[in-house]
C-alpha cells in the first residue's frame, strides 16, 4: 500500500504536528506531544480526558476543543500511550473540578489508563473514568466487561464535554455521560484489510468475495465471515443484531452513526443509511439524530461501523448543545 | 563462580536480554503479524534499547535503582500492553530488591516472584489465557525450585530460561483469551504468543549474561594461571 510518509519512525510526531498546524484555533500540542484545547477550558468545569493508540484519525484527538475533549493523549500507531503520559494529561485537565477519563475497552488501553488513574489517585487529583464496551461482536450481553470500545466514544465525550461546559459537578457529569455508555451498542464490518503504517503488513486477509462482520479497529477478524452481501442486506443483519442487543422497542428515539472505516465511500454508506432509515421507520423506532462520516478509521481498511444510542430528553440537548472540535462542529 | 547477584550481574543479565531481543526482530514481528498488527519486533527493539540506555547509565547504582529506572522507563514507553507489564514486573522486582546491593539465590527467587505479582496485578490474566504470563510464572516456579535445591545462580538462571522457553511453545496449542488477540478466537491456535515469546528471549538473555561474566571470570584465570613467572 502506498502511503505517504516520511520516515517510519517519525509518523506519529509528524502527524501530530501537521494536524495542530492544520487547526491552531482550535487545537495545540502541549507537554509530551498531547493534544489540547486552544482556548483552555473556564475554571471550576470539569475536565475530559482521553487516550488512543494513533493511525485512526481524526479519532480520537479530532475530538478536542469546547463541548468535547480538553486533553486527548495519543499512542504509537495502534498501540496505547504510556501511562505518565496519561497523568499528564489528566494532571493538566484538572480545572479544580475533577477530571472525567473516558478509556476504550482495548488491553493496552485499559492497561496503560489503570497505571495512571493509579499514579493520578496517589497525587490526590480526583478522577472518575469510563471504559467503553459497545461493541456486540467482542463479547457476550452478559460479560460486557469484554466487549471493545469503538464509535461509541464520539457521543460520549459530546455528552460528557456538553454537561461539563454546562459547569455540572464530576458526578453529574460521570453519570450522564455513563447512562449513554451503557445505553449504546456498535458492530462492525469489514471488506479489506489496512495495512499496517510502519510495518507495512497487511493486517487480516479476506477473499474479494468475502466480508467480516465483527471487524475490530486494529484490524483484528472478528469471527463472522461470509460472502459479501448487499447493502441493504449487510444493513438488515447488522442493524437486527444492534437492536436485538440493546432491546430496542417501539417509540424508543435513538441515534445512528455511519463511521467509515478509511476506505469505503460516502456512497456506500449513504446507500447502507437508507436501509437503516427504512427498517427503523418500518419498526416505527425514531430516528431522532444522525451522523454519517468517518470518526475513527483504521488506516485504508474498507468497511464500516454501525452504532445506534438510545436517547432520552437529556441526551438529545446535550447532543445538540454547541461545540468546537477540528471534526466535529454544532452551532 | 557468581555467587551473588548485584550491580554488576544485573547490567550484565539486562545486556543480555537486550542483544536476545534484538536478535529476534524478524521473528517477533512475524509471529504478531499473525494474530496482532505486526508491531511487536519494532517494541521490544525499543525494549532493548531502553535496557541498553539502563545499563550505561547505571553505573553508579544500586540494583534497585537500576531495576527502577529500567522499570520507568519501560512504564514510559508508548508500547500498547507491553510498557505496563514488563514495567509492573521490573518495579515489582525493584521494590522486593530494596537496599541489598547482592542478592542471594533465594533472595533473588523472591525479587522475581514480587516481579510476577505485580505483573499479574496488573494483567488480570492467568496461565492459559495465552500472554506473557505462560512463560513468566513458570519461569519463577523454576526459579524458585532451584533456588531451594541450592544450585549455583548459572543453573538458576538457565533452569528459569528454559521453563519460560518451554511456557512460551507451549501457548501455540492456547486460544488466546486475553489482549487483543482474544478476539480472533480459534485462529490464535498454532502460533506462539509473542508477548510470551519475548519474555522467554528476556530471561534467556539473562542466563546468557550471567554465563558470559563466568566465561570471563574462568577465562581471566586461566590467564592468571599461564602467565605468572
Amino acid at each position: 500500500m502506498k502511503k505517504f510518509i516520511n520516515q517510519p519512525e517519525n509518523i506519529v510526531h509528524e502527524l501530530l504536528e501537521g494536524y495542530a498546524l492544520a487547526h491552531p484555533q482550535k487545537v495545540l500540542l502541549a507537554g509530551d506531544y498531547l493534544v489540547v484545547r486552544a482556548a483552555p477550558k473556564a475554571m471550576g468545569k470539569v475536565g475530559i480526558v482521553t487516550l488512543g493508540g494513533s493511525g485512526h484519525e481524526p479519532g480520537l484527538s479530532g475530538f478536542v476543543g469546547e463541548g468535547m475533549l480538553d486533553v486527548s493523549v495519543p499512542g504509537e500507531i495502534f498501540a496505547a500511550p504510556s501511562a505518565p503520559r496519561c497523568l499528564e494529561a489528566l494532571k493538566m485537565a484538572d480545572r479544580g473540578a475533577g477530571v472525567l477519563f473516558v478509556i476504550l475497552n482495548h488491553a493496552g488501553d485499559v492497561l496503560a489508563a489503570n497505571l495512571a488513574l493509579q499514579m493520578a489517585r496517589k497525587e490526590g487529583v480526583r478522577v472518575k473514568e469510563i471504559v467503553t464496551h459497545e461493541d456486540i461482536s467482542s463479547g457476550s450481553r452478559e460479560r460486557p466487561e469484554e466487549r471493545r470500545g469503538l464509535v461509541g466514544f464520539l457521543p460520549v465525550y459530546k455528552i460528557a464535554g456538553a454537561a461539563a461546559e454546562e459547569g455540572r459537578s464530576l458526578e453529574e457529569v460521570f453519570t450522564v455521560a455513563e447512562r449513554l455508555s451503557r445505553n449504546m451498542r456498535t458492530l462492525a464490518v469489514a471488506v479489506k484489510t489496512a495495512t499496517h503504517p510502519s510495518t507495512g503488513q497487511a493486517i487480516f486477509s479476506l477473499a474479494d468475495d468475502e466480508m467480516e462482520i465483527g471487524m475490530g479497529q486494529h484490524g483484528e477478524a472478528g469471527t463472522g465471515r461470509m460472502k459479501l452481501k448487499t447493502a441493504d442486506e449487510t444493513a438488515e443483519l447488522m442493524l437486527a443484531a444492534l437492536l436485538e442487543d440493546l432491546n430496542v422497542v417501539e417509540g424508543e428515539d435513538l441515534l445512528v452513526i455511519l463511521n467509515g472505516a478509511g476506505a469505503t465511500t460516502l456512497m456506500e454508506l449513504f446507500i447502507v443509511f437508507r436501509r437503516v432509515s427504512q427498517i427503523l421507520k418500518a419498526r416505527k423506532i425514531r430516528l431522532v439524530r444522525s451522523l454519517v462520516g468517518e470518526f475513527i478509521t483504521t488506516q485504508e481498511q474498507a468497511g464500516f461501523q454501525m452504532f445506534i444510542a438510545r436517547m432520552d430528553a437529556e441526551l438529545l440537548r446535550l447532543w445538540d448543545a454547541p461545540c468546537d472540535t477540528p471534526y466535529l462542529v454544532v452551532r | 563462580m557468581i555467587s551473588s547477584i548485584g550491580l554488576r550481574e544485573w547490567r550484565a543479565m539486562l545486556t543480555g536480554a537486550a542483544y536476545e531481543l534484538r536478535s529476534a526482530y524478524a521473528w517477533l514481528s512475524e509471529l504478531d503479524s499473525i494474530c496482532g498488527d505486526g508491531d511487536h519486533g519494532v517494541t521490544m527493539l525499543r525494549v532493548a534499547n531502553l535496557f541498553e540506555q539502563c545499563v550505561a547509565q547505571g553505573s553508579g547504582k544500586s540494583p534497585e535503582g537500576l531495576l527502577s529506572d529500567v522499570a520507568l522507563a519501560l512504564i514510559g514507553l508508548d508500547s500498547g500492553a507491553t510498557g505496563p507489564l514488563l514495567g509492573s514486573f521490573f518495579l515489582g522486582m525493584a521494590e522486593a530488591t530494596g537496599p541489598k546491593n547482592e542478592l542471594d539465590a533465594r533472595s533473588l527467587a523472591e525479587s522475581f516472584e514480587a516481579g510476577l505479582t505485580a505483573a499479574s496485578r496488573q494483567s488480570g490474566a492467568h496461565v492459559g489465557d495465552k500472554s506473557l504470563l505462560d512463560a513468566l510464572v513458570p519461569a519463577v516456579e523454576a526459579m524458585r525450585r532451584a533456588a531451594d535445591e541450592d544450585r549455583p545462580l548459572e543453573r538458576i538462571l538457565l533452569a528459569a530460561s528454559r521453563a519460560a522457553q518451554e511456557g512460551a511453545v507451549r501457548t501455540k496449542n492456547l486460544v488466546a483469551r486475553t489482549g487483543r488477540a482474544r478476539y480472533l478466537g480459534e485462529r490464535t491456535l498454532g502460533t506462539q504468543d509473542p508477548g510470551a515469546t519475548s519474555l522467554s528471549l528476556i530471561f534467556k538473555g539473562f542466563h546468557a549474561g550471567i554465563a558470559t561474566l563466568e566465561g570471563q571470570a574462568e577465562a581471566a584465570r586461566g590467564r592468571e594461571g599461564r602467565g605468572s613467572t
